[in-house]
């Protein structure tokens, strides 16, 4: 009992204790001659430690002056990026359509092969042209006709790169890497978002 | 309410650093310049030294202004900058804390030569005592005595838990006790 009340005369001392420890120590200091004495002791050192002088240092007009006159010079890179700003906010945007223009591609793909296979095009099949790789590009291109204009060349490109092609395993990994953006962006988001613990400002 | 403006004017001003505005630094250090040089003088217990640390602490601030999240305490982020400058630099150099002439210039100013001796000698023995401390226990002593912070903010400062804390203050300050027993009774009389 007196060795766990004489641990917390410190935090007495330093006004950190409180509610039923804070009573508990009260009651036995008014007990213990030993506590007592040793917290006057304590007391003591402290009062030496807040009386020992302070040197005269560097004036702080003077010290900062210096100092900013010695900073290096912070590059855009060193920048933060604005949260709030146009670009910041395109991000989740633009990813977002990138899963939505995937999923329709897919989707579109799949739809066409699959009334191909079972004959419910006809003769529409004919004008699809060959493999399933340009049937989500043929398709594409003959709904919307003549008014896609320059993504009509991107999707010329993309289609002739045949990273579209009918194939499941492709377009699971297309949308995981998307997730993955995308969760990427929500995490700095988040960690800009909270207060930083200190241990990220060590900066030694 | 003031205090709350005046923490707002800061968090303004730690925005403006970030985006580089070295005027709104300079103010931030102007605020902040005493503590810290106080905080790293009593660990390392010399002037010259304490200013270079302080200059070390505000660079390094500098360069990691942006990794700094404006809400958060600056007063506690500079300190844990500052402590770990000052104890890089005493690791490396032990010796340099030896002897700090300003200090004892501060007490040559008081009233009667045998006064200026009992002072002199009070604060060598005060700052050896200081010295002879684990770095541990002595950053924690320091940031109580000095810096003013809460266990709380300490243990945040120094990444520790805060029953760290207070079994290195309690170390810290028992060990003080039985160095300058002597000391104690002559305290305890100019008190009275």
């Amino acid at each position: 009992m007196h060795e766990d009340m004489r641990t917390l005369l410190n935090a007495f001392l330093d006004g950190e204790l409180h509610g039923t420890r804070l009573q508990e120590l009260k009651r036995h200091l008014a007990s213990c001659e030993s506590c007592r004495d040793e917290l006057k002791d304590l007391r003591l050192v402290s009062g030496l430690l807040q009386a020992d002088p302070l040197p005269e240092f560097m004036p702080a007009e003077r010290f900062a002056s210096n100092l900013t006159l010695s900073l290096p010079r912070r590059t855009s890179r060193d920048l933060p990026p604005k949260p709030g700003s146009m670009v910041w906010w395109l991000v989740p945007v633009g990813l977002l359509g990138a899963w939505f223009f995937v999923q329709t591609v897919f989707l579109l793909a799949n739809w066409i092969t699959a009334a191909q296979t079972t004959g419910l095009l006809g003769q529409a099949a004919t004008w699809l042209g060959g493999g399933p790789q340009t049937l989500w590009f043929a398709a594409m291109t003959s709904f919307s006709g003549t008014h896609l204009g320059r993504l009509q060349n991107t999707l010329s490109l993309l289609n002739q790169l045949d990273i579209f092609g009918v194939n499941l395993l492709t377009g699971f990994l297309w949308q995981a890497l998307i997730v993955l953006l995308y969760w990427g962006w929500l995490s700095v988001w988040w960690l800009r978002g909270r207060p930083r613990p200190m241990k990220n400002a060590n900066a030694s | 309410m003031v205090q709350s403006q005046a923490l707002e004017a800061e968090t303004g001003l730690v925005e403006q650093a970030q985006h580089g505005d070295r005027n709104a630094f300079g103010e931030l250090v102007l605020r902040h310049y005493p503590g810290v040089v106080q905080v790293v003088y009593r660990l390392c217990g010399d002037t010259a030294l304490a200013e270079d640390m302080a200059q070390e602490t505000f660079l390094r601030a500098w360069i990691n202004l942006t990794s700094f999240h404006p809400q958060s305490s600056l007063r506690n982020w500079l300190y844990r900058i500052a402590v770990n400058a000052a104890l890089d630099v005493l690791r490396r150099k032990p010796d340099e804390t030896l002897e700090d002439e300003a200090a004892q210039m501060i007490i040559d100013h008081a009233a009667g030569p045998e006064t200026v001796l009992i002072e002199k000698e009070r604060a060598g023995q005060l700052h050896q005592a200081m010295r002879s401390l684990p770095e541990a226990a002595r950053s924690v002593l320091v940031l109580r005595e000095y810096g003013g912070l809460s266990y709380q903010e300490i243990a945040s400062v120094l990444d520790v838990p805060v029953g760290t804390v207070m079994s290195r203050l309690n170390y810290a300050r028992n060990r003080l006790r039985e160095l300058l027993k002597a000391q104690l009774p002559q305290m305890e009389n100019e008190y009275a």
